[in-house]
């Protein structure tokens, strides 16, 4: 297939007019004055701006359940028998139709990062998906991308509440010590049955998987990060809601931010979401991702939405838009696959009949996820 | 006093923008609107090349009462509450206002929440700081009720009426009906301290509603909607549908002059079976165009206040005209919450509510707020103004 003459904004802050040329689902060429080869399909994109698709890098799209009228926990987010289950696989619950029923192709993405909730202090593996499709192993880019956890209210709310442990902040460090502590010096013993926890974690420790780790406050970071500095880890942090221009350490040690929105939230901690002070991060270098809410309840316009509140901000989309596609791709170690538009990647591309960071009358004309179609405007959108 | 120099100024009286000056009395009401406006002592504010419009009324809402943790709008210990009243329920020193003030949020209708399918007595407030009472625009603005899972999902848990769409619809007509009687009794009586029914404040509460002073400002979701059209109907009462997921389905129902608005949002959600199945962002033209008045809501705090206008931007993407869709939360808002003769548009002798972006906020996603004005006052103000 070959799109010509569109508007392409690439991603990582280029803006450009070129063709591109999609065969087996990857952008095989990009120049311009490409000629259509014999029987292949060409779509005019003249007029047109030629996206990257959106990632959402934390999202519960697929394991979120259906929140039915009959049973309200229907989710698979959520392992809530104990607070340290770094052992689970998110890549064992995604169902694919419950994610491509959401349709998020007509929202402009085209890849998520799925993840546990931070309900649990140690949640399991995250694991990146196509959002279309029906078999959760073809649709995966990526089945291990990190481990998730999370030193967040929510675990109190969550265990505190039924009067288990933690009910406080305390337990919640304690235990991020002690278990990282445990796994460090953790060795399988002949006669004696395996750790399975140990083993999940050691993968953290070795530097073979990231450790996303959810906090709510600036304290909190600082916290885990003293904890943490006896290993030499790769961190990513996630929602930092009280994160603010000062935090000049973040960008010191090199941690990605994926910054979650606070629509739907409710709480007070969340409120604190502070995008002037993360946009003056990323001014001084800090890598962003911005992301979706944290549980079941999944907004698939928050990718979007937090890109529109940052171009307040910013007013730039060649620093925007690389927040919501080159950035997410890269903390979900699949950069090399997706992210942005260039030679060799999938063909994950939307076909905006106008600027989505510019304005509110941006529509979405086809939406490719792997060069494959999967929303053309004017489909009716899904409902169940 | 202040006057507003050349800015692009949308009444929102109709859809143009005018180039004119705007003058503020003392009184925080605004004086006049005209080009070339001159006056000694008023304190100049530069529009020019500015976007000038009325503050923005959040029409279903429930900041300064409700937090997950914290809960003052929704007493859900009894399905049929209506003698409650948010009055007493708002924090007004709630940091949630300040944030409303800065995207622009003037004015919200604050109800209490849908615990209940009778859940009590609503209230019109400023974001400014002060008293409830030095706010109050509106009181009571509504009596609020809901249907669908909200009230179905807490009596449930209890084993109680309503655990059934069946049974929400028992309860509110039931209500209505005992409201009818009660007043007839009053009625009967004619003032007669000896014939007069017991006081009850719940039914008092429903007196203004039975009187279409108020309406039933009613949470309702997909085809919930047409059960409350018809209890309107039954009963003769006025309704607002609030949330109205799948309102597209139903247009010809929603003509009925029963129903006093429409309240749409807030949208950030995934889809689920039943009642959250369908999403129908474009429902906001679709209504607009056949001369339903439709609205858009935040739910604070379940939406922060500065997604309003990207709501409102939603319904642009959906092919909303941008200056249609901004009157969803200025004048619309304001006629669906009867306090039009004050806020919702800029006229003379209404409130100095008053907005100036650096764009138009509806069409494009950069346009950034840069001064708030309530009853006459600066609240919100950004350096570059």
């Amino acid at each position: 297939m070959l799109i010509k003459n569109g508007r392409i904004h690439d991603g990582r802050g280029k803006i450009y007019n070129s063709d591109i040329r999609i065969k087996d689902g990857k952008i095989e060429k990009i120049a311009t004055d490409l000629k259509p080869l014999k029987n292949e399909e060409t779509v005019d994109a003249k007029g047109l701006e030629v996206f990257p698709g959106f990632i959402q890098t934390l999202s519960h799209w697929g394991i979120n359940g259906s929140a039915t009228e009959i049973r309200p926990s229907s989710s698979d987010n959520d392992e809530l028998s104990d607070p340290i289950t770094p052992q689970l696989d998110v890549k064992y619950a995604f169902n694919g139709r419950a994610a491509s029923a959401q349709q998020l192709g007509a929202f402009g993405l085209t890849t998520i990062g799925v993840t546990p909730t931070d309900n649990n202090l140690f949640g399991g593996t995250m694991a990146v998906f196509e959002v279309d499709g029906l078999n959760p192993f073809e649709m995966c880019i990526n089945p291990q991308v990190g481990m998730m956890a999370s030193v967040r209210n929510n675990l109190k709310l969550a265990y505190g509440k039924r009067n288990v442990a933690p009910q406080t902040k305390m337990w919640i460090f304690e235990q991020f010590a002690t278990q990282l502590k445990k796994a460090a010096e953790y060795k399988p013993e002949k006669d004696k049955e395996r750790d399975v926890k140990m083993e999940a974690l050691q993968k953290v420790l070795k530097k073979k998987l990231p450790l996303f780790l959810s906090v709510d406050t600036k304290q909190d970071a600082l916290h885990a990060l003293e904890i943490l500095k006896p290993y030499k880890i790769k961190l990513v942090l996630c929602n930092g809601y009280e994160l603010d221009e000062k935090c000049d350490w973040i960008i010191d040690k090199k941690i990605p931010l994926v910054v979650r929105s606070n629509s739907m939230t409710m709480d007070d901690t969340s409120m604190r979401l502070d995008l002037k002070g993360i946009a003056a991060l990323s001014e001084k270098g800090l890598k962003v991702a911005l992301s979706g809410v944290d549980g079941s309840w999944q907004i698939r316009e928050d990718v979007l939405w937090l890109g529109i509140n940052m171009m307040r901000i910013l007013k730039d989309e060649k620093k925007v838009l690389p927040m919501m596609t080159y950035n997410p791709a890269e903390i979900l170690s699949v950069d090399k696959q997706t992210g942005s538009i260039e030679e060799g990647k999938r063909a994950d591309i939307v076909l905006w009949n106008n600027n989505p960071l510019e304005s509110y009358k941006a529509e979405i004309i086809t939406t490719y996820m792997g060069g494959k179609s999967i929303y053309r405007k004017g489909d009716e959108l899904k409902c169940m | 006093m202040y006057v507003i120099k050349n800015g692009t100024v949308y009444t929102m009286k109709d859809d143009k923008a005018i180039k004119a000056d705007i003058l503020v009395n003392d009184k925080g009401k605004i004086e006049k609107i005209a080009r070339n406006i001159s006056a000694k002592n008023a304190e100049v504010i530069d529009a020019a090349g500015k976007v000038v419009l009325p503050g923005f009324v959040d029409a279903h809402s429930h900041i300064g009462g409700v937090f997950m943790e914290d809960e003052d709008l929704n007493e859900m210990t009894n399905p049929v509450t209506p003698e409650m009243d948010s009055y007493y329920g708002i924090n007004p020193t709630d940091k949630q206002f300040k944030i409303a003030v800065k995207n622009g949020i003037t004015t919200s209708c604050l109800i209490p929440g849908s615990g209940n399918v009778i859940g009590g007595w609503g209230i019109v407030l400023k974001s400014n700081e002060g008293s409830i009472d030095e706010r109050l625009l509106k009181h009571p603005v509504c009596l609020k009720a809901a249907t669908g899972i909200n009230p179905k999902g807490v009596y449930s848990k209890a084993n109680r009426l309503p655990m059934s769409r069946m049974g929400i619809a028992f309860l509110m007509r039931d209500y209505l009906r005992r409201v009818e009687e009660y007043m007839d009794k009053k009625k009967k009586a004619k003032n007669d301290p000896k014939k007069m029914p017991l006081y009850d404040l719940g039914l008092e509460h429903g007196i203004p509603v039975l009187e279409k002073k108020i309406p039933l400002k009613v949470h309702t979701y997909m085809h919930d909607m047409v059960t409350v059209v018809e209890i309107a109907k039954e009963f003769d009462i006025n309704v607002t549908i609030d949330h109205a997921q799948g309102a597209s389905d139903y247009y010809d129902v929603l003509k009925d002059k029963h129903v006093k608005g429409v309240i749409f949002g807030p949208i950030s959600a995934g889809l689920f079976p039943g009642e959250g199945g369908k999403i129908d962002f474009e429902c906001c033209k679709g209504l607009d165009d056949r001369g339903i008045r439709v609205s858009v809501m935040t739910d604070g705090p379940v939406t922060p206040e500065n997604l309003l206008i990207c709501e409102v931007g939603e319904a642009v993407r959906k092919g909303m005209d941008p200056i249609r869709a901004l009157r969803m939360i200025t004048i619309n808002a304001a006629e669906i919450l009867m306090v039009d003769d004050r806020i919702g548009s800029l006229e003379e002798k209404k409130d100095a509510d008053i907005l100036i972006f650096d764009a138009l906020p509806s069409e494009d996603v950069r346009a950034n707020l840069l001064l708030t004005m309530i009853n006459g006052k600066v609240v919100y103000k950004k350096d570059e103004i």
